[in-house]
């Protein structure tokens, strides 16, 4: 009985692990086709934070456009948890594989810093996208949008619904998440300069749940009647306040902007819940970021201006902090929601 | 029962006198009166607790909660607990979303789907927990993960965005009330009552706190251990598949993380609601009293703009209180 039980839970175990391995291996089909093969190809690895959400797929099809225009390798790996850990083995093996170039948009940016620094010493170019990791040894870092450009873009869109005045409140995610606190500084600092009959009643965290910016939004509501406006902060809690509207049957009296994905807000686009989904061109972000690694690899050095191709025509670059920035955020609204597939 | 009194006939014989349980236990009463002081200076302090919108809303946001902790309560009062309920929330959810905006199904069938698919995954647990003889923390844990490797599959690499409002009957909107309270919540209570009632009156009710205060004695005395124990896992996960359907609600946007953290939230207002975590005692009215708190506690912050961490430091209090009194009183009753 005792070693039937035994056995019983060995098989239960072993089931579990077969299960989460092939969930593991299956998830990599790129990786074999960029580790072998003795081509000269220049061979460009992006690991995204979490693989399978929209926003780093969306990333990766424009990675995998520019590949096949320029001729290099791309290799898209991530881990199914937006853990570090995760990461840091996925990097580790990409070092070990000696890609040309290693593109990593950091879950932590401290503990990669010293992860990057392996991978140099092992003689790999290495850079970030999207998320950035000061004070690691990468040799660029592409930058979707600056803190000025999506604070601005929020407050405009926002306020221009409003009016130009009025009270609003910002759902925000992680309360430690530092590109958005660095948004939400500048919309402090925009609406005080630019609005001054406009103001920001309070900044709740919903972290990165949906139902839970949902409540919260409503809680903003009751909490302030005469509230007229609110802003998600992030992919979650975009569509969440522009839901909360609709429930509270307030479109038309409160407004809301948030930087959401275009086919996420879709619906709130089109019943007026949401004014404006602010965020920048994925797919383009893709792009460049494959572009740069390329230019890396080849050793090309960056002019300040630079012509990546005919969406992208002048891609500034600073050469203090190694920056690249994509340009100027993206204003989604119901007219040109529907040419973003993502 | 009547089968087995044969081989057991030196223990005491089953006594005819119904269990002097009283109708509201001690934590129950204490967290009516801390809920209802919060309430009462909630309502003099602002006057934007006491609007309809208010408390819609926190019943709307207690409801899925609530419903989860009617079968978690059952579990952990048979001395096991269930933290996969998050990841059996999102694939209940993930597929129902899927058959809602693709193809097409009405309310009924998806909450039949949902609640369907709940039973299975939750009846997987049972199985692990009642005949595989490990512990259900480690069985749990593993089909968290296991659950939510599966979810991700359904998903593919998409988030489902523009889900159709199919369940706003029990939706968090103004078509999701009745009398002005949302369905979500009539149907908790309804839930609970029965379940309540089950728990007390009914034999197979009573003897999940048989098997939870002592699994073998309860199956020297006749109690089929392995079935209360399945039934358990397998109500929990019907709970998940109703509480998936109220948290779609008006449709909207499902994301790969979703239900991440819920385990932990239940089994909060659980913990809080005075069942005890090492099994054998407990009620779902305390359930119910205890995300209720919660939800109260968690709007509160935001009504009074406050810091939203602080809805983290009070959750932690009110655990640590709950623990903290059980405990107390095992070690009476023990020293008595």
């Amino acid at each position: 009985m005792r070693v039937r039980r035994s056995i019983t839970a060995a098989v239960a175990v072993a089931l579990a692990g077969v299960v989460a391995l092939s969930g593991c291996s299956q998830k990599n089909p790129d990786a074999a086709a960029g580790g072998g093969g003795g081509a000269k190809r220049v061979s460009v690895a992006f690991v995204p934070k979490l693989q399978g959400i929209p926003y780093f797929e969306a990333m990766n099809t424009g990675g995998q456009r520019a590949a096949q225009e320029l001729g290099i390798d791309w290799i898209y790996r991530g881990s199914t948890t937006a853990d570090p850990g995760a990461q840091t083995e996925i990097v580790n093996s990409l070092i070990q594989q000696r890609v040309n170039v290693l593109v990593v948009a950091p879950n932590d940016p401290d503990s990669m810093a010293p992860v990057l620094q392996e991978a140099r010493d092992a003689g790999i170019h290495v850079m970030t996208s999207d998320t950035d990791a000061p004070g690691s040894v990468r040799e660029a870092f592409v930058n979707q949008a600056t803190a000025d450009g999506v604070g601005t873009a929020l407050t405009d869109a926002l306020l221009g619904a409003m009016g130009g005045s009025g009270k609003y409140a910002i759902v925000s995610c992680g309360q430690t998440a530092a590109n958005l606190n660095s948004w939400i500084e500048v919309q402090r600092k925009v609406t005080a300069e630019k609005y001054p009959n406009a103001e920001i009643v309070d900044v709740v965290y919903a972290g990165e749940d949906e139902a839970q910016s949902v409540a919260m939004a409503k809680d903003l509501m009751n909490a302030h009647p005469d509230l007229t406006g609110l802003v998600g902060e992030c992919t979650a809690s975009a569509p969440g306040v522009a839901k909360a509207v609709t429930e509270a049957g307030k479109v038309g009296q409160v407004f809301t902007v948030g930087l959401g994905t275009p086919q996420s807000m879709k619906q709130y686009l089109d019943n007026g819940s949401s004014s404006a989904a602010i965020l920048w061109d994925v797919e383009q972000l893709g792009y460049l970021t494959a572009w740069a690694g390329k230019q890396l690899a080849a050793g090309t050095p960056l002019q300040p201006t630079n012509n990546v191709s005919s969406a992208l025509p002048a891609v500034k670059w600073t050469d203090s902090d190694k920056q690249l920035l994509l340009g100027n955020p993206l204003r989604i609204t119901k007219d040109n929601v529907d040419q973003y597939k993502y | 029962m009547t089968a087995t009194t044969g081989q057991v006939d030196q223990a005491p014989p089953v006594t005819r006198r119904r269990p002097r349980v009283r109708a509201i236990e001690g934590q129950e009463v204490a967290l009516i009166g801390v809920t209802g002081l919060l309430w009462l200076v909630l309502s003099l302090a602002t006057d934007t607790f006491l609007t309809s919108g208010n408390l819609q809303n926190i019943l709307f946001t207690v409801a899925p909660i609530a419903l989860i902790g009617i079968g978690m309560t059952a579990v952990i009062v048979t001395a096991g607990i269930d933290v996969s309920v998050g990841s059996q929330a999102a694939v209940v959810m993930v597929v129902i979303a899927l058959l809602v905006r693709d193809a097409g199904f009405a309310f009924l069938p998806a909450l039949a789907v949902a609640v369907v698919s709940g039973l299975v995954l939750g009846a997987l647990n049972g199985l692990l927990v009642a005949y595989g003889g490990i512990h259900p923390i480690i069985v749990t844990f593993g089909t968290l993960n296991i659950y939510r490797f599966v979810a991700l599959q359904i998903f593919g690499s998409e988030q489902v965005a523009g889900v159709p409002g199919a369940f706003a009957p029990i939706g968090g909107g103004a078509e999701g009330r009745v009398f002005g309270v949302p369905v979500a919540w009539w149907l908790t209570l309804v839930l609970a009552a029965g379940m309540w009632c089950y728990m007390r009156f009914w034999a197979t009710g009573r003897h999940l706190y048989a098997v939870g205060g002592d699994a073998f004695a309860a199956r020297l005395a006749g109690v089929r251990v392995r079935r209360r124990q399945i039934s358990a896992y397998v109500l929990t996960g019907a709970c998940v598949g109703l509480a998936a359907c109220v948290l779609i609600g008006s449709g909207g946007l499902v994301q790969q993380n979703v239900g991440a953290g819920l385990e932990l939230r239940v089994i909060a207002a659980v913990v809080i609601g005075g069942t005890s975590i090492i099994g054998g005692r407990g009620t779902v009215l305390g359930t119910l009293l205890g995300a209720l708190l919660v939800g109260t506690v968690t709007s509160a912050v935001t009504l009074l703009s406050w810091p939203t961490e602080l809805t983290q430091l009070f959750i932690g209090g009110f655990i640590l209180v709950a623990v903290g009194v059980d405990l107390l009183r095992e070690r009476r009753r023990s020293a008595r």
